[in-house]
């Protein structure tokens, strides 16, 4: 299991934060995705050998937010 | 009564385009999931694979806002199952909000020191939806964990006629800022059921707006979202400085706007009743002021737009009865306070009330105004 942080851009409210958790619902190898809009930062944790980071990063633009890994 | 539309003014426009930027995202994912099944159901599909039907719309970039397969009659039913759930649920919230303000017995001070407190928020709210710096993101609500996990696996569920109910009425756990500054109204009126209509005439004032956009399906866009948030925050802007004047007046602050321009024009809002009086002689009379047995008498009109004389003088070192008559009034004007006395009157829709002022020193400005600062006055005591 593999842990990284994100700053995330774009995030203009809690509900924000709130769609970037879904990952952990919606995106199969996301353990546990913890989102702030305050701190502006996704912490995940997923399994690397069903996701990679790559595909990480590309749902995370795919829910419309620039990622600064 | 003006209270109310007020109410529901605001939440026509930014209450409605502010909570749907936060609160669009469980309308929509509502609304979606019963097309989706009914899609489901036209082709012959027994089971509506949430997974399968997730999956392409959360790549293609926009998952989150308006995403409805198919706009039709059927959109209809889940919309309004969360628009009742939610009037509901906020009609409780603002019950519960109003009687802990009873219980609390906020007086006037303590109403505009929340009324400045709203407008401090909203104002740190806008700041921070325009980005203007990372410090105003602590003006920002953000809910615990294990309440938003709550509301999103809900909002995943099967489709069934509850699951708009639930997250209609979850959608007070996630308050957009304006909504929080109408809860802090609600309680700030310390009666239950005024506090009950007034979040019901925001959340109704709301509805137009969620009922539109979802019905329509409208996607909002990243790009489109983003200037949406900017003209919710512009317009949240100009309330909560609305709000800090409205909170000044309740204070009796010479410092608010509609006090300064009142002084910027000076003697021409004098009293109506020094028009019809002879020039300003070293009696008393003047101004519209009698005095009888080292006692004058005052008197203001309270009407549906404001009080008149909005400005008048007096006698110092005189103690004076101040008459406020109404006459049909039913705004807020009937509503009469004067901080530096703590006074707090609530006059008749039509009739009179009688207040008894101390003598003033001379010099001495006594401000009033309604109890939601939004009509002011003063006398000054300089004769």
């Amino acid at each position: 299991m593999q842990k990284k942080s994100y700053h995330i851009q774009g995030m203009h409210c809690s509900m924000c934060a709130m769609r970037l958790e879904s990952l952990e619902d919606d995106l199969p190898g996301v353990h546990r995705a913890s989102a702030s809009y305050r701190r502006q930062r996704l912490d995940v944790e997923f399994d690397e050998t069903r996701l990679t980071e790559a595909h990480l990063v590309e749902a995370i633009r795919a829910l419309g937010y620039d990622v600064q890994t | 009564m003006t209270s109310l539309w007020i109410a529901f003014i605001t939440g026509l426009t930014t209450g409605g385009l502010s909570c749907l930027a936060v609160q669009g995202g469980l309308l929509a994912s509502s609304v979606a999931h019963r097309l989706e099944a009914d899609v489901g159901r036209r082709n012959g599909m027994t089971h509506l694979s949430r997974k399968a039907s997730r999956r392409p719309a959360r790549l293609s970039g926009r998952p989150h806002q308006g995403v409805v397969p198919e706009a039709g009659a059927d959109a209809a039913q889940p919309i309004l199952l969360f628009l009742g759930a939610k009037l509901v649920a906020y009609t409780i919230l603002g019950f519960l909000l109003g009687a802990l303000g009873s219980i609390l017995q906020l007086n006037a001070l303590t109403r505009a020191i929340l009324q400045l407190g709203i407008g401090v928020f909203m104002i740190g709210n806008a700041l921070r939806m325009l980005n203007v710096h990372p410090m105003f993101s602590f003006f920002a609500f953000e809910p615990p964990s294990f309440v938003t996990r709550a509301i999103r696996r809900t909002s995943k569920r099967d489709v069934s006629i509850a699951t708009p109910l639930i997250l209609g009425a979850m959608t007070v756990l996630i308050p957009c800022g304006v909504t929080q500054a109408m809860m802090a109204t609600a309680m700030g009126s310390g009666n239950a059921l005024t506090g009950a209509v007034l979040m019901a005439a925001f959340t109704l004032g709301t509805s137009p707006v969620f009922f539109a956009v979802a019905y329509s399906a409208t996607r909002l866009g990243k790009r489109l979202e983003t200037t949406f948030v900017r003209v919710v925050a512009v317009l949240m802007l100009v309330l909560g400085l609305v709000a800090i004047e409205t909170g000044m007046n309740m204070m009796g602050s010479p410092v608010s706007v509609s006090r300064l321009m009142r002084a910027a024009v000076g003697g021409r809002t004098t009293s109506a009743a020094s028009d019809t009086l002879p020039p300003s002689t070293d009696a008393p009379q003047v101004y519209g002021v009698t005095t009888e047995n080292d006692v004058q008498e005052l008197a203001i009109e309270a009407r549906p737009d404001g009080y008149f004389p909005p400005t008048q003088h007096a006698v110092a070192n005189v103690a004076s009865m101040l008459t406020v008559t109404t006459q049909n009034t039913r705004s807020c004007s009937r509503a009469f306070i004067i901080p530096a006395l703590w006074v707090e009157k609530l006059l008749p829709e039509t009739g009179s009330e009688t207040i008894e002022i101390p003598p003033m020193a001379p010099g001495t400005v006594l401000r009033y105004s309604c109890s939601m600062g939004m009509y002011t006055g003063e006398i000054i005591f300089d004769r």
